[in-house]
């Protein structure tokens, strides 16, 4: 399981929420830069049919796979009143060739999307991980060379917490702190929520880039 | 308060009860006052102190009795001991009772006593300040009253009224200050400085608008979802796909399943001569004699590196002789063959005569095993294994070495023993990942054909064969597992495909030799046999160490159909 919170910043305040995160974090960032392909599967693998994701990390010297399925979101009234979203997610590390492997069963290339950023690692009572990202799409197959913008002046955040079913409840907590933290400069909200930005993330921004000129992180 | 005032000498009236009431009215106070003459009436302090004192008197010789006790070390009436405790706490009350009354205005008195207090409670009570205390004070009073102390004190009294006021005057004025200054910069609110700039409507409902793209685009995919013709593969791949989806594997997974089954399909030349005509389809683009795909097209099936395959689930390969019973092709014919399969991309006419065979076989094999199972039929299977790899020598074309050493063999059958149990398939599955691709191909289509044959009726199969160029794969069975080791183990005796366009001739014509055997047929093995050591001394051994395994398998006492079959197709 893990707790999720997505928001959006405009790009020009990007900087600032790197100063803040990096502040909170303590260690320096992660360069993000995942091709997503998300696939569908099949109707011979089920009436339903079932969505994989596949996260290809371009981070690194040699590419590595991972698995992702995203499950269901915990409903229910107490779901309804935290602000985080906690769902069922299964990742694992695949080697190069799940893409062939899923195609063999069956699943079909739904969309592919790249993300490139940032993330942050905080450690505050459970262990978050705050992604900056802007999301690219590939006018080709594949073309992550070719990618293109989807949202030129806005970007995604996401805030993420593996959880287990006994504690999640501090681990939403936890999130929850830390989105009061970052409240200056966006709102977060369940994933598919909408948020708005924040009138004070321009006054936000400016006073954290102006603390932190001359900063050498 | 009662208090009057007036000074009095102290003295007459100070006779506070020990540890009862305190006098307000201190000793060393130079301005003493005076108890109201009523209240000393009513406080009656003389009384109170008589009684304080005989109260005193009896406690103390109660204590002398529980000493007198302790010496004597004997144990007190308790009896009489709690009737005297109780008549002095009865005692105390009626005389804290009466101080009540009166000097609950002035007088405290304390209420638990306890051992622990007792010492510091006449400090307590006292209303005297301590040293420092008093000596702050003392030097407060000085600052304040400087100047004027020698003034009468009505003077005094004024004069601090005087300074009071201005005290106040200029409060007042420093508020004013500051709420005019709160008014001017607009902090009358108690929210804050509302200086924010608002958004406009029209921003506002553009970055909404943004915002509801991007995170469509993210968790749900709007937007980026291509029309089906815009769906082929790019000329060029970036550097993380090139290795997995190999250029021309038009196969993609846009509905069509059988991209895998259609890679590295030589293995699957199964012969032509077993080829009954049936109508059977063939999935797209499988290539035999196809140039090996990139290495990581192998890959398709990498998962099983990592799986501990179910050891030897291959006793029910449907390859286990019956392969050999149904090639007794000459080498001519497969000389025919294999340029045919050169030739043509499609290939999938040898995919399913072999995939009859190894139907057959594994109608034959599959109820005396269980995937997992490893028994005598295992065993004599793995040899069969050997008899399949060797006939698969023969249906790729021509483009694997067939460099059937001994070693090799040996070396095959020494791991086939040894690791019977579960290593035989880890092993295999490590010999490289070309042959992966063999796994793909048999659990792909080979699995459902198979399978679906298997589940036919015997003797239809042949004629109903259909395999199907769609099905993916839906499990992994112990018979596609060993299918998929055979190949390797092929591959890995008689090299990759595609690289190798060299052809042992020698080993060509034993295997065809050995495959023309038939395990049905003894004696005509025996036979072969002799005329293979007389032909081809260097694989001597080989043929020697592959006819145990010929030997014992148990597939042609079974098989009774195939003979017969097989005589048709070779006619």
């Amino acid at each position: 399981m893990e707790c999720v919170v997505q928001g959006i910043i405009e790009t020009q305040h990007v900087e600032a929420l790197e100063t803040l995160l990096q502040g909170l974090c303590g260690a320096p960032k992660e360069r993000v830069r995942v091709h997503e392909l998300c696939l569908k599967s099949g109707p011979n693998l089920g009436v339903v049919p079932s969505e994989v994701r596949l996260l290809c990390d371009l981070a690194l010297p040699t590419p590595t796979w991972t698995v992702r399925h995203v499950g269901g979101a915990v409903r229910g009234a107490a779901a309804e009143q935290i602000c985080v979203q906690v769902r069922q997610v299964t990742e694992s590390k695949a080697s190069n060739n799940v893409l062939r492997f899923f195609y063999a069963l069956g699943y079909k290339l739904d969309h592919e999307l790249l993300k490139v950023g940032f993330a942050f690692r905080l450690q505050r009572g459970a262990q978050i991980t705050v992604t900056v990202t802007s999301a690219y799409k590939m006018p080709k197959l594949h073309s992550t060379d070719e990618a293109v913008l989807i949202t030129p002046s806005i970007q995604l955040v996401e805030i993420t917490a593996p959880a287990a079913a006994d504690n999640y409840n501090e681990v939403v907590s936890a999130v929850t702190s830390l989105c009061e933290h970052l409240a200056p400069l966006l709102h977060l909200s369940k994933p598919g929520v909408s948020t708005g930005i924040v009138p004070t993330a321009a006054a936000a921004a400016a006073s954290l880039m102006l603390n932190s000129g001359g900063k050498t992180l | 308060m009662e208090m009057g005032g007036g000074a009095a000498p102290p003295q007459g009236q100070q006779q506070p009860p020990p540890g009862a009431a305190a006098e307000a009215a201190a000793a060393p106070r130079p301005a003493a006052e005076r108890l109201n003459a009523a209240v000393v009436q009513q406080l009656n302090l003389e009384s109170v102190k008589t009684r304080a004192l005989g109260l005193d008197k009896a406690i103390s010789r109660i204590l002398g009795d529980f000493d007198a006790y302790a010496r004597a070390n004997s144990s007190p009436k308790w009896q009489d001991v709690i009737g005297q405790f109780s008549m002095v706490s009865m005692e105390l009350f009626n005389i804290v009772e009466d101080i009540k009354k009166v000097s609950k205005a002035f007088a405290v008195y304390p209420r638990n006593v306890s051992a622990e207090n007792a010492a510091i409670l006449p400090v307590m009570l006292s209303s005297k300040l301590l040293p420092e205390m008093e000596a702050e004070d003392n030097t407060k009073r000085e600052q304040l009253l400087y100047g004027i102390t020698n003034l009468p004190i009505h003077t005094q009294i004024e004069k601090l009224k005087a300074r009071i006021d201005m005290i106040g005057s200029a409060c007042e004025a420093a508020e004013k200050v500051i709420a005019d200054c709160r008014k001017a910069y607009g902090l009358a609110s108690r929210q804050g400085p509302s200086l924010v700039p608002t958004l406009d409507k029209v921003q506002a409902a553009k970055i909404q608008e943004q915002e509801n793209l991007l995170r469509a685009a993210v968790n749900f995919g709007e937007g980026l979802r291509m029309p089906g013709d815009q769906r082929q593969l790019p000329s060029s791949l970036p550097s993380h796909l090139v290795d997995v989806l190999s250029f021309g594997d038009n196969t993609q997974n846009f509905g069509d399943n059988s991209g895998v089954y259609s890679k590295n399909t030589p293995a699957f030349t199964s012969n032509a001569v077993n080829n009954q005509g049936t109508p059977i389809q063939a999935p797209g683009a499988q290539q035999i004699g196809r140039s090996a795909p990139s290495p990581s097209g192998v890959s398709g099936t990498g998962n099983f590196d990592n799986a501990s395959t179910p050891p030897m689930p291959y006793a029910n390969s449907p390859r286990s002789s019956t392969n050999m019973m149904n090639t007794p092709s000459p080498q001519q014919q497969l000389q025919q063959q294999l340029q045919q399969q050169q030739q043509q991309r499609q290939k999938m006419m040898q995919v399913p005569s072999q995939h009859q065979q190894q139907l057959h076989s594994q109608q034959q094999l599959r109820p005396s095993s269980t995937p997992g199972v490893l028994g005598q039929s295992t065993m004599s299977q793995l040899h069969d294994l050997q008899g399949q790899a060797q006939q698969k020598l023969q249906q790729l074309p021509g483009q694997h070495q067939m460099q059937y050493s001994q070693s090799l063999s040996q070396h095959f059958q020494n791991r086939q023993m040894q690791s019977m149990q579960q290593n035989m398939a880890q092993n295999q599955l490590n010999q490289g990942s070309q042959l992966r691709s063999h796994l793909s191909q048999f659990t792909g289509a080979g699995n459902n054909a198979l399978l679906n044959a298997a589940q036919a009726s015997p003797n239809s199969q042949m004629s109903s064969f259909t395999f199907k160029k769609s099905k993916p794969l839906t499990s992994l069975r112990a018979m596609d597992i060993l299918m998929y080791i055979a190949d390797k183990v092929m591959q890995n005796l008689f090299g990759l495909n595609g690289g190798h366009p060299q052809r042992n001739h020698a080993s060509q014509m034993l295997n065809d030799q050995m495959f023309g055997m038939g395990a049905s047929n003894p004696s005509s093995m025996v036979g072969m046999q002799q005329q293979q050591q007389s032909v081809f001394g260097n694989m001597q051994t080989n043929v020697q160490n592959l006819q145990p395994g010929m030997v014992t398998l148990p597939n042609p006492t079974q098989n009774p159909n195939f003979p017969q079959q097989r005589q048709q197709n070779q006619q």
